[in-house]
């Protein structure tokens, strides 16, 4: 990655809000909508980016985490009628302390294990709603962040609001996750991830690293789950299914999980792939079954085939063969 | 008193299944180094294709035994047509260690899609072939029924086949020459790469068997879409760790034990613990025996 200075890096991610702020007013709704989950899923993948590609650490849990954000962001506005920026710091807070624990457990175990075991939590965790009265069982808990305010105008619709609101927060998160991969921290994960052992020996404390990375990731993934529960209006059991896991680890791949740079290719196939399913399985006029399941079908394929041709991701791909042509 | 009898013959018969699921994870670990998750997908296709027989020629038994063999073939298949690619593709580079994870989670995703297409996202029925309701003694009635019988006779017979072929045979020699030392059997004539798409599609045969069986546990009816397979796979893998993931002996403890564990919890604490359960087992197992109930403690290779 060419390096940036800090002041240089900020200005971008300004000049990239301004550009959402305009493209925001010229396009319909649901595209608004659709960039809202652009959004979502760039801060799940980037966690998933965090954990894998920075420490090598795999999860399939990613969706559970999502899960706790959300319930902490939607029980603070319930209870406590919280400022929507005060629910989406719980939701970092809470989802960062899950991680944290579970990072605990996790840098004892390694490949293999560490992904049967998040396996299992995605697919235990949701049940919990179930178990406990106040988490609202089946149906939920509703999470309403309120009407937009007047002053942005009379039609500034929900959607946008939504947008908006999901565009920064993904932004800042962005670009603090950027500064912490560029850290000392950032530079002991990559040692970690490249050999684990060589690296302690360098005096890299690994179970420390390796906690951090999760509680960090969590942290994110919690803060995706929340604005993932603003944009439904609900947190449920059912909107944090373990297929939401498989997802966001498949726009990691996509994206390639060693770098942050290909994280929008990610985000954007995962929100686009059933659009050009439906469009696909129109023009083929095919029957119901095969449309419903066309979308799990063209994710599935996309992920097996990254695997197998460019495993490091398209940005990483392109990377190195630049970087052979000019050795040559 | 009868309670603690019915719970110890529920997590019984699950935990018969839970051992099926655990030595088909351990015979692919053993092969090839690798979680299969699609396990849950070759489940989900064997129950279908049972469901398909058993709506032709309407005999469960016929049905079972055609979709264990359509397992094995399947299972063999991924590993002829994919893993070898796989794995000759990504040896190196930073996911070197994550790449099969995440591969077997697309076949999955293809395979659970691909039977939704065809069969259809609802329910379908397999009608459990004996009745399902408990043999009783004198005025109590157990949970114990004729199918739940029926399904543990199954896999111990399984189990015991499995046995004979790794103690007996020449075949069983190999397999576990190759999973002990890979470059030595080849050196001793054994054809690592055709015994390694055996043990794939002795996996598939149990993982299949496992699948439908475990459909008959219940009232016989599922979808694409149901937990039950991905709670399989979950049981299974757990069994399989408990049992320290390189021994089947270890698998069938494994799945029994855990079986066990879960059925207490269920009838003695919550039912609705039903999916958290063999999480906090998992855990409590990595916490205090990482290397499984009869697994060696090895120093991990780097």
């Amino acid at each position: 990655m060419h390096k940036l200075s800090n002041k240089k890096r900020l200005g971008i991610f300004l000049l990239l809000g301004v550009a959402i702020y305009f493209l925001s007013g010229a396009v319909d709704e649901l595209r608004v909508y659709q960039g809202a989950s652009v959004a979502v899923f760039v801060l799940g993948i980037s966690s998933i980016i965090l954990l894998t590609g920075y420490s090598g650490q795999v999860s399939l849990g990613q969706g559970a985490l999502l899960g706790v954000g959300g319930y902490a962001a939607a029980l603070m506005r319930i209870h406590y009628n919280a400022p929507i920026w005060l629910c989406f710091s719980a939701a970092i807070i809470v989802a960062a302390m899950a991680g944290g624990l579970l990072g605990l457990a996790a840098a004892r175990l390694s490949g293999p294990y560490l992904a049967g075991t998040t396996l299992a939590l995605a697919v235990g965790l949701p049940s919990i709603a179930n178990q406990f009265a106040f988490l609202g069982g089946e149906q939920g808990l509703l999470f309403d962040v309120g009407f937009p305010p007047l002053s942005l105008g009379k039609d500034f619709t929900q959607y946008k609001w939504f947008f908006w609101i999901a565009s920064l927060a993904t932004l800042i998160a962005i670009f603090w996750l950027q500064n912490v991969m560029r850290s000392r921290y950032g530079r002991s994960w990559k040692a970690v991830r490249g050999n684990d052992v060589a690296a302690e020996l360098a005096g890299i404390n690994l179970t420390r690293n390796k906690t951090l990375a999760f509680t960090l990731s969590a942290g994110l993934a919690g803060l995706s789950g929340a604005l993932l529960a603003m944009t439904i209006g609900t947190v449920s059991p059912s909107a944090f299914p373990l297929s939401l896991s498989f997802s966001l680890l498949t726009g990691a791949v996509l994206s390639g999980v060693t770098t942050l740079g290909g994280v929008m290719i990610g985000a954007v196939t995962l929100v686009a792939i059933p659009e050009i399913a439906g469009a696909v399985a129109s023009r083929f006029s095919s029957s119901e079954a095969v449309t419903n399941n066309l979308p799990g079908l063209l994710v599935s394929t996309l992920l097996i085939l990254t695997v197998l041709f460019v495993p490091n991701g398209p940005v990483e791909q392109l990377r190195t063969r630049r970087e052979h042509r000019v050795n040559k | 008193m009868i309670q603690f009898i019915n719970t110890i013959l529920i997590g019984f018969t699950s935990g018969a299944i839970y051992a099926l699921m655990a030595m088909a994870i351990v015979l692919v670990w053993r092969s090839t180094r690798v979680i299969n998750f699609a396990q849950a997908g070759l489940a989900l296709a064997s129950a279908y294709i049972g469901y398909q027989v058993v709506q032709s020629i309407s005999n469960y038994w016929v049905a079972l035994i055609i979709a264990m063999f359509a397992g094995a073939a399947l299972s063999a298949l991924i590993e002829i047509a994919f893993m070898r690619l796989l794995l000759k593709h990504t040896s190196s580079g930073p996911i070197a260690s994550v790449a099969p994870i995440i591969a077997t989670l697309g076949l999955l995703g293809i395979i659970k899609a691909g039977i939704a297409m065809i069969w259809g996202g609802q329910y379908v029925v397999v009608k459990p072939p004996l009745s399902n309701t408990g043999f009783s003694i004198g005025t109590h009635t157990l949970v114990f029924s004729p199918m739940k019988l029926a399904i543990v006779i199954s896999v111990a017979s399984l189990v015991l086949v499995f046995s004979l072929i790794f103690q007996k045979t020449n075949i069983g020699l190999a397999l576990r020459a190759s999973a002990f030392a890979p470059e030595i059997a080849r050196l001793a004539g054994v054809k690592v790469d055709l015994v390694r798409t055996l043990g794939w599609a002795l996996s598939g045969a149990a993982g299949a068997v496992a699948g439908l069986l475990l459909t008959s546990n219940g009232n016989g009816s599922f979808s694409p879409e149901s937990m039950e397979f991905s709670l399989l796979l979950i049981s299974g893998f757990i069994a399989a760790v408990i049992g320290g993931l390189e021994s089947l002996v270890g698998a069938v403890i494994g799945g029994l034990v855990l079986g066990l564990v879960t059925s207490f919890v269920l009838m003695y604490i919550s039912g609705s613990l039903f999916f958290i359960a063999p999480f906090v087992v998992l855990l409590i197992v990595l916490f205090i025996r990482p290397q499984g109930i009869i697994g060696v403690k090895v120093g991990r290779r780097a």
